[in-house]
């Protein structure tokens, strides 16, 4: 199975192996081994170059490592921590109760130091969303959400696939691979509300996030 | 909790979060581990303002397995995030024990009091100020407890306030009072407030994060400008804020957050309403 940027190869308990999909040719040998699922947390925080990830769904999960789990509930904890929220959203879409929130609506709930992005303009939407959630160096979700009850979509600037939940936004093969979970995006996250106000109040970031 | 079935219920520890570093959402992180290993309850997850999982991913945290969810604010006060923006974001009753029925699933979640309300809380304060100055007489110091204070809402600042008059009330201390970072008395103005040659500060916070390891340093006087967070100084090898320092012909003591402290564990699981394990 593949999610995001993750190899899980399922034994018959639901255990299995994890790795970066990138390290899937690694000899065993030359990855650092896990076996307790807790410590999966501690390899989504920081990318190769030791920069932390506020975004799980970045594609920029480290390398080096796989994880060994004894059964389906540590493979479930792992991937949770991986990618948290990702698995049970998948589920809710495939039984039909993934319900996407268009992004107007997100911003429009906001209070506090978040209700200035219910200025950001059509065209401040269209840059942000086609450069923070673009699958190539931003995020590997597919965005599900409309820009508004309209239907508009979220960005002109992002092609058709980033919205097709069949489409791997990784951009790799996966025929060899029984099957496939995508990072489904159900509601703009708060990193890019906080993006938004960035926008809006004309600074590159925000600082205090 | 105490009716139920243990695995069926799960455990939801909300925080803030950060999107800067790690160092906000890590003691939720490190106190849902640890009690995931009582196996008190069937599941236990994190959920952040400012990180991921985001609140608004609440419908996906739980397997359908799990029919109660015990929903704990992991925040020092109520205030706008335990009464405004978790009960909007988890689309829940934000009165605490009120329960919400979510007719998808059939699960009912439980809204729970914030930790900072645990009775536990001055107890730990005065253990962290014991930690960081072991040996100072506590008649010659003066013990400030520091809570955030914001305008967003006026309760921020009554936890701290409620938690200096008990320790106070003690009378171990020479004195004890409550300060701020953005409202008066001001932590900033923490040698004015206090006449004692011994002064230890303890941040009521629930993690090193940005206000308690970077900020308040600078209010303090101790840094000069904003530091690395504690997570990067930690990773380069430099240990906690060095004690005393003499600043104004005082020694001053600065603590960890409160937050940080394992038994926090055990006060989220108490407000779960699970009972001492």
């Amino acid at each position: 199975m593949i999610i995001g940027q993750i190899i899980v190869r399922e034994s018959a308990n639901g255990g299995g192996e994890l790795r970066h999909r990138d390290d899937l040719k690694c000899a065993d040998g030359e990855l650092t081994l896990h076996t307790d699922p807790e410590d999966a947390v501690g390899l989504a925080l920081y990318d190769d170059a030791g920069a932390y990830r506020p975004l799980k769904t970045a594609p920029n999960l480290r390398h080096g490592w796989r994880m060994v789990l004894a059964d389906g509930a540590a493979a479930r904890l792992a991937l949770d921590s991986f990618y948290p929220g990702r698995r049970g959203a998948f589920a809710a879409f495939q039984a039909g109760r993934l319900h996407p929130t268009p992004l107007r609506e997100t911003l429009g709930r906001q209070t506090g130091m978040y209700r200035v992005t219910q200025k950001i303009t059509e065209e401040q939407i269209d840059a942000l969303v086609g450069s923070f959630c673009r699958s190539d160096g931003g995020c590997l979700r597919t965005i599900l959400w409309k820009r508004d009850t309209a239907g508009a979509a979220p960005s002109s600037l992002l092609p058709s696939e980033k919205f097709d939940p069949t489409h791997d936004q990784s951009g790799q093969t996966r025929e060899q691979f029984a099957s496939f979970v995508p990072l489904l995006c159900q509601e703009a996250c708060n990193l890019l509300v906080a993006k938004a106000r960035a926008v809006v109040k004309g600074k590159s970031s925000s600082g205090k996030e | 909790m105490n009716s139920t079935d243990p695995s069926t219920s799960a455990l939801l520890i909300v925080g803030h979060g950060s999107t800067v570093n790690p160092d906000s959402a890590a003691p939720s992180l490190v106190h849902a581990a640890a009690i995931r290993r009582r196996r008190i309850f069937g599941q236990v997850a994190c959920a952040f303002w400012k990180e991921e999982p985001g609140m608004r991913d609440w419908p996906f945290l739980f397997d359908e397995s799990i029919r109660d969810v015990y929903v704990v604010p992991n925040f020092i006060s109520e205030g706008y995030f335990t009464r405004t923006v978790i009960p909007r974001e988890l689309e829940m009753d934000g009165a605490p024990g009120a329960v919400t029925p979510r007719p998808d699933t059939g699960q009912r979640w439980h809204y729970c009091e914030p930790v900072g309300n645990h009775p536990s809380m001055t107890e730990l304060l005065l253990r962290r100020a014991r930690e960081v100055a072991p040996s100072v007489p506590e008649r010659e110091t003066s013990l400030l407890i520091v809570g955030h204070g914001t305008g967003l809402n006026d309760n921020s600042a009554v936890a701290a306030k409620e938690q200096a008059a008990r320790i106070g009330a003690m009378g171990q201390y020479a004195r004890v009072l409550s300060t701020y970072m953005e409202e008066p008395p001001l932590i900033a103005d923490w040698a004015k407030l206090t006449d004692t040659p011994n002064v230890v500060v303890v941040p009521f916070f629930i993690s090193d994060g940005l206000h308690s390891y970077q900020d308040i340093p600078v209010l303090l006087g101790i840094e000069s400008e904003i530091t690395a967070s504690a997570s990067e100084r930690l990773r380069q090898g430099e240990v906690f804020m060095q004690n005393p320092r003499h600043l104004h012909g005082r020694n001053l003591y600065y603590a960890s957050a409160i937050g940080t402290e394992a038994q926090f564990a055990d006060v989220i699981v108490e407000q779960a309403g699970a009972g001492s394990v």
